[in-house]
């Protein structure tokens, strides 16, 4: 069993106030960044740690806040993307609520090494317990000077804000939040530029996730060194994996990045409801493409589950047993990203209304034989959409239609949905 | 809260400072509005434009967009029923039929007595209490069909 890291603090009572933080070591890394390492020795450690972002894309953190430092306009923005709303992911929530002060501890760090001067945490609308959370920790923060005007005495001065979104998923996306934060509708921007050179106000903007913001503190505490020979090589760290559908244990487990899915299910989660047969999983959340029980021996990391024609995404794990609809299950997927596609372009706000039309005629039993093709068709075309999620959304279609081929055409014979009792 | 109120609100939101944009205030604006009204009207609108100096419709196009301001009038308390994948796998079709029965409402609807609006609602980050809602703030995990009058009740349903 691993050390736990980033979940060290929250099985603690009283985990999210600042004196049973401070008592676990808190501020410590950041006071050791502020007092002994200048900004570019932080990014440099950031850098060798290897860390990569754990929103979804992956990108290297190091080089992104080198980026940021390099920039010379001012004032620079350091905005933490607490918008967590792909399906099934619910893991930063889990440091907001329990280890807000890991994510400030987090942001100021970064704040200190790319020189910015004010920060938001943008959270998601939905999240009002952590946005209450965050604002006590914040206040906290500000009263034992980690925040504010010449911090412990230096000449690093830091703001930090929350800022709440209003339900809308697209906003997790970097550009369409900082419209957002903008004030506007969330729709994405054209990039590049990218957010380190022209974000918020067209300013240079550092955007980082929940969970790799709370990865910083022990990075800099331990070394970037330490860090990169945990997991895998070439994407170290500990990874917090939500799992939840049909498993006897959902939650949120703390693993190396590459630990295999099946261990993760069955090990960790507890296996399957009832002792069921596993049928299918989603592994990287709504957007991933789905993986048949013959392949969950497959490290969760990004390059493996590449190579498996899938994507680690938000590391959202739900599993579907033996007694659940693939078709059903695909359809309210896409349901979703109908819902949250923003309409600015059309490959994503027509193709994903016409998946859910066929699917659900599919489900009804309405559907044809060619509807597969049409499905698949469609999915190519969505490729060329303006941002991620169009290019995303119809992964459950294409995949599931490709991998249980079988159970969408046992629709069409049958003339309605062979689980649905009638 | 009066719309003179919700103006002295916007005015002290601006003078915290918190953002180098006027405009950027508009989104604390209409939560402010939100939690405060029954619905974002016109009026609210006009307000915020004027407070913020934004033209109007930048500030209605904002108020549309975003799911969970309601342009339309809500009950007093939104029951928000998430039917994503986890939620669904784990029952939460049957949370909405029953909260239907209970209500005499559809989704979508509010009661008549302006208590409860019903919607189901998208991945809200509790599928590890899968069948999960929430009513205004407060959440609900695991929720089992039976339980449904009782988690009413506390919000002052009358029925059964
Ligand atoms: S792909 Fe979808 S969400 Fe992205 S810009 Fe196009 S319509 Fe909007
Ligand atoms: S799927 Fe229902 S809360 Fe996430």
């Amino acid at each position: 069993m691993m050390e736990k890291l980033l979940l060290r603090n929250v099985d603690k009572e009283n985990s999210h106030t600042i004196d049973v933080y401070l008592s676990g070591g808190g501020y410590r890394a950041f006071k050791k960044a502020l007092k002994e390492m200048t900004p570019d020795d932080v990014v440099e450690e950031v850098k060798i740690s290897g860390l990569r972002g754990r929103g979804g894309a992956g990108f290297p953190t190091g080089m992104k806040w080198e980026f940021a430092a390099a920039d010379v306009k001012e004032p620079k923005f350091f905005v933490c993307n607490a918008d967590e709303g792909e399906p099934c992911t619910f893991k930063d929530r889990v440091i907001i609520e329990k280890d807000p002060h890991a994510l400030i501890e987090g942001m100021l760090i970064g704040a200190y090494a790319t020189g910015c001067r004010y920060g938001y945490i943008y959270i998601r609308g939905e999240y009002p317990i952590g946005r209450k959370i965050l604002e006590r920790a914040i206040a906290e923060a500000y009263e034992r000077g980690f925040l504010g005007e010449n911090i412990l005495g230096t000449d690093f001065s830091f703001d930090l804000y929350v800022h709440s979104g209003a339900g809308a998923y697209i906003c997790g996306e970097e550009t369409a939040l900082i419209e957002s934060l903008e004030g506007k509708r969330g729709e994405p921007r054209i990039k590049p530029p990218f957010p380190v050179n022209a974000g918020y106000l067209w300013k240079p903007t550092v955007v980082n996730n929940v969970e790799t913001l709370a990865n910083v503190p022990l990075i800099i505490e331990r070394g970037g060194k330490w860090y990169s020979q945990i997991g895998s090589p070439d994407c170290p760290g500990p990874k917090l994996f939500p799992v939840s559908g049909k498993v006897k244990r959902p939650g949120v487990y703390e693993l190396p990045m590459g630990t295999p899915l099946e261990e993760i299910i069955f090990e960790h989660a507890g296996g399957i409801v009832k002792d069921r047969k596993l049928k299918a999983v989603f592994p990287g959340g709504a957007s991933s493409s789905v993986l048949t029980s013959e392949e969950i021996n497959v490290p969760m990391d990004f390059p493996s589950l590449a190579k498996a024609g899938t994507m680690l995404g938000s590391g959202a794990i739900m599993v579907l047993d033996e007694t659940d609809c693939i078709v059903k299950a695909t359809l309210r997927l896409t349901e979703f990203f109908r819902h949250e596609s923003c309409g600015k372009c059309t490959p994503c706000r027509e193709g994903t209304d016409w998946l859910v039309r066929i699917l659900r005629r599919i489900e009804e039993g309405k559907g044809s034989e060619d509807d597969l093709d049409v499905i698949l068709s469609i999915s190519e075309t969505m490729e060329n959409s303006f941002c991620g999620l169009g290019m995303a959304a119809h992964n459950p279609a294409a995949s599931t239609v490709r991998k249980f081929k079988d159970e969408y055409l046992l629709h069409v014979k049958l003339g309605r949905c062979p689980f649905r009792s009638v | 809260m009066t719309y003179e109120e919700f103006r002295e609100e916007i005015k002290k939101l601006k003078a915290s400072n918190k953002y180098p944009s006027l405009k950027s205030y508009t989104l604390p604006s209409l939560w402010i509005a939100e939690k405060n009204f029954s619905r974002i009207d016109p009026e609210i609108i006009r307000i915020i434009a004027q407070e913020l100096e934004l033209p109007l419709v930048e500030v209605e196009e904002a108020a549309r967009f975003y799911a969970m301001f309601h342009t339309k009038e809500k009950g007093k308390y939104v029951i928000r029923v998430c039917t994503n994948l986890s939620c669904m796998l784990n029952g939460a079709e049957d949370i909405v039929s029953e909260l239907k029965r209970l209500l005499g409402i559809e989704v979508g609807q509010t009661t008549p007595d302006g208590l409860f609006t019903l919607e189901e609602y998208e991945c809200m980050g509790l599928c590890d209490g899968a069948p999960a809602l929430t009513i205004n703030e407060e959440r609900f995990l695991r929720v089992k069909k039976e339980e449904l009058p009782q988690i009413l009740k506390k919000f002052g349903w009358k029925g059964e």
